[in-house]
């Protein structure tokens, strides 16, 4: 079940996602999620639509991978579907009225909106930094775009050094959980039944191994990062320096431009497009 | 002939009917007589681990049964607990599972999640911890504080005490030096002769197979490859090899002195044994 | 001049304590394959630290290439010049994908990026595993991992590698494969090996054994000549290769048989002479 979580999942590849800078996709995400959610109108989430498609199709991410890493996430996005279905109070009458239960037109409207706006959020980022960025490189991307912030002190390499760390053990530390829990119930523990105070008692076998074990890895990992002379950020070069190449670049302004359309596109609604069509149509 | 434990037709197969399908045990039918060890030996990957998680119920396999004294482990899966206790499985390394604040109140987790009385407990951790060869001292320490030959036996101890009548053990000796293996296996040899219990352990070392197993399961590719006593196993080597598997040097020596026209015994795995029959080559010349 | 160089070294973690490690004189040539061997607890894995320099001695001295490892600015140099490959081979691998952890050390080191990418391709391919540099880490297995961090250390170029019982946690194929990078590494390579283990079969490759007790050396020779001395290895809780006890249970027993034979082929040749002398 754990295993299943696809945070921090890397998919070798060689699409055109994986070979942009991390640095400029990460720019590119925070250009996507602005637009993912401001879009409210239909044109403006239809352009949004298109771009989450085309990202994917060049992320080269199989469509049954994609599949997986949101079928976690299926209870919250009926949830928030059917919220807005039944919360949305919209004018004039309502479509479907029984008891309590009101449905207006702009509830069906927003529920759509809102599902397909997160499903839009979990796939972009999914393809634009998780699947097609391993850990070591978003860390250095992160590590490099807060560069700036090292000349007032913030430890930035430490920082990032911590969090690369975090996401190589993270498949470790979930496959010695599944271990230990496994061990404990050999020894006949009850992880299931009694009340709650009981089953945060029965963790305890869990967590104790789990964390000696875990200061254990630290100390020896220590040992064994100071043999292979690390010694802090200073003086320290890369295997992989990535350079933002004119393709980067590119990539980065079109999706800027695009951005800056569907922020304009969302001014538009779908009534004055038809208004618009008519009159060309009349001339 | 009437097992301790007996599998019928056992598959299990991960990710059934869909594209990621893998057969990780192939109807396996097998069964395990009891007061014997067996010893299963096969390369990493063949199945060995995924075959001792389904003996005491931790995991359900796709298809077969699993029959403790004739009965389905399955039959009643509420009572899983009591199978878990009647057959005890310890894991490779198990010295990662010790929590409790003494060596004797982990050696106690299990008694005390059956439901035992106190008495019971106190006389069993002590039983347990004499297996082991744990001293009244050691009971006392932090599990922590323990060196790592004495955390091994104290997670052992800690299933023994739940009076396993079928033990599974994953590599119990595994990383220990000559004499700490020693003093453990022959530890669990006198459980075994105690309670007349069934042994199943896994292990890599041809060698402690040899001297302490009745008899020897072949795994390979999720399948059973070979099974039978220790002598008639030994003695295919080729099929071993073939299984990726090695054997016991003196078995090596053996062969080699065979193929030289010297001897005509290829049943030798032990060094006491081995003795014996050049001596009766020597006086023979 | 020696390699490494031990000169009445002590050790123990704390002054209360009783010393793990208790006046050892040592010397490690370069270019030597020398396997420590003791039973656990006997101090070997301490002597291993002390000797690249991850702990101090509380009293003695240990040079590494003739610098002290008790001396903090020299520190980095010794690293430099002595790797170490530890125990478990999940906790010394620092990242994800297995290029990324081979450049580790080099990166450190703030060598140039083409002459990180050489020691990286080098590395892999001097541990067989360049099919994988792109693979991650965690999915590998235990030998492979362990063949992982051997490279690591190799991209540092050092000139000594010392192996704390890493072949512990493995099956007998990963075994056989780190077995065999440290001949590799030895024989083709040059570099020093020190290999710390209770394995026997591993310790009979070395071209030296040193026998640890109780924090003490009680015996130092070739894989024959130590192995010569069951009564002894046994004393000390530790075990010789069944041929070569078989053989020392027959010389007991009044037969003219050599000490120390090791492999089951010497002993297969040594019987047929000695039986077929015995023949005529």
């Amino acid at each position: 079940m754990l295993k299943d979580i696809t945070f921090g999942q890397y998919y070798p590849g060689n699409s055109l996602l994986h070979r942009t800078d991390p640095r400029i996709k990460l720019l590119i995400l925070v250009e996507y999620l602005v637009f993912v959610l401001i879009a409210s109108t239909e044109l403006a989430m239809a352009a949004t639509l298109l771009f989450t498609a085309f990202i994917i199709a060049v992320s080269g991410v199989r469509f049954g991978i994609l599949i997986k890493s949101v079928k976690p996430l299926i209870f919250v996005l009926i949830f928030t579907a059917v919220m807005n279905l039944f919360f949305t109070v919209g004018e004039g009458e309502p479509l479907v009225a029984w008891k309590f239960i009101k449905i207006y037109e702009n509830g069906i409207r927003n529920a759509v909106l809102m599902l397909l706006r997160l499903l839009s959020l979990v796939l972009g980022t999914s393809v634009i930094i998780s699947f097609t960025t391993s850990p070591l490189e978003l860390t250095d991307a992160i590590e490099s775009l807060l560069s700036p912030l090292k000349r007032i002190k913030v430890p930035v390499h430490e920082f990032a050094m911590m969090m690369s760390i975090a996401l190589r053990f993270i498949p470790t530390l979930i496959e010695e959980t599944n271990k230990i829990v496994s061990a404990q119930k050999a020894r006949c523990a009850d992880f299931e039944s009694g009340n709650i105070l009981k089953r945060i008692k029965a963790l305890i076998p869990i967590l104790i191994p789990l964390f000696v074990s875990a200061v254990r890895r630290a100390e020896e990992l220590a040992d064994a990062m100071e043999c292979r002379c690390y010694h802090g950020g200073e003086g320290r070069t890369k295997l992989n320096v990535r350079k933002t190449s004119a393709g980067d670049i590119v990539f980065l302004v079109a999706v800027t431009v695009f951005a800056v359309s569907v922020f304009f596109l969302d001014t538009v609604s779908w009534s004055e497009v038809t208004e618009f069509c008519r009159g060309i149509f009349s001339k | 002939m009437s097992y301790a434990l007996e599998l019928k037709n056992v598959s299990v197969i991960y990710g059934k009917d869909t594209p990621f399908e893998t057969v990780a045990l192939n109807d396996i039918s097998t069964g395990f007589e009891q007061g014997k060890i067996t010893g299963m030996i096969g390369h990493t990957g063949s199945g060995k681990s995924t075959l001792a998680a389904l003996l005491n119920g931790l995991n359900k396999p796709t298809s077969g049964e699993i029959l403790l004294f004739g009965e389905s482990i399955w039959a009643k899966p509420k009572e899983m607990k009591k199978i878990r206790s009647r057959v005890g499985l310890v894991f490779q390394y198990p010295e990662y599972q010790l929590f409790d604040e003494t060596v004797e109140a982990d050696i106690a987790f299990g008694p005390k999640n059956i439901g035992l009385d106190e008495e019971e407990i106190k006389s069993r951790v002590r039983l347990a911890a004499e297996f082991c060869g744990l001293s009244e001292k050691e009971l006392k320490k932090s599990p922590f504080e323990l060196s790592g030959g004495q955390k091994r036996r104290a997670a052992i101890a800690g299933v023994l005490a739940m009076r396993p009548e079928i033990l599974v053990l994953d590599e119990p000796a595994a990383g220990l030096d000559p004499k700490g293996k020693e003093e453990i296996l022959s530890g669990l040899t006198e459980y075994k002769n105690t309670y007349g219990a069934t042994l199943i352990i896994i292990s890599h070392s041809m060698e402690d197979i040899a001297k302490y197993a009745d008899s020897i399961l072949v795994m390979k590719d999720g399948s059973v490859y070979m099974q039978g006593g220790v002598e008639e196993i030994f003695m295919q080597a080729e099929r071993l090899f073939d299984a990726k598997l090695d054997l016991p040097q003196i078995t090596k020596l053996f062969i080699e002195l065979k193929k030289r026209g010297i001897t005509q015994s290829t049943d030798v795995y032990t060094v006491g044994y081995a003795k014996k029959e050049i001596e009766k080559i020597i006086n023979r010349a | 001049m020696s390699f490494i160089e031990a000169r009445g070294v002590e050790f123990s973690y704390s002054p209360e304590e009783e010393k793990v490690i208790n006046g050892i004189d040592l010397k490690i040539e370069k270019g030597s394959y020398v396997a420590i061997l003791g039973h656990n607890g006997c101090g070997k894995s301490t002597l291993a630290k002390l000797l690249c320099g991850i702990i101090m001695p509380s009293e003695g001295q240990i040079l590494v290439d003739g610098l002290d490892t008790a001396d903090e600015t020299k520190s980095f140099d010794i690293r430099k010049k002595c790797g170490m490959v530890f125990q478990n081979p999940d906790n010394q691998l620092v990242a994800s994908i297995v290029e990324e952890d081979v450049a580790f050390a080099p990166e450190n080191l703030g060598l140039p990026r083409e002459e990180i990418r050489k020691r990286v391709d080098l590395a892999l391919q001097t541990v067989d595993m360049t099919s994988y540099s792109k693979h991650a880490t965690y999915k590998l297995s235990g030998g492979q991992k362990q063949r992982i961090a051997i490279a690591g250390i190799l991209a540092m170029s050092p000139e000594c590698i010392i192996f704390d019982e890493a072949t512990a946690m493995l099956d007998p194929t990963g075994r056989k494969e780190i077995v065999a990078a440290m001949k590799k590494l030895n024989r083709e390579i040059g570099i020093t090996v020190v290999t710390i283990t209770h394995y026997m079969n591993e310790a009979v490759e070395a071209d030296r054994i040193i026998v640890m007790n109780k924090g003490e050396i009680i015996a130092d020779g070739t894989p024959s000549e130590i192995f010569s001395q069951v009564e002894r290895l046994k004393s000390v809780s530790l075990a010789v290769p069944q041929v070569t006890e078989l053989m020392y249970l027959l010389e007991q027993d009044g037969h003219k048989l050599p000490r120390g034979v090791l492999h089951a082929m010497d002993a297969a040749d040594v019987l047929e002479a000695f039986i077929g002398g015995v023949d005529k």
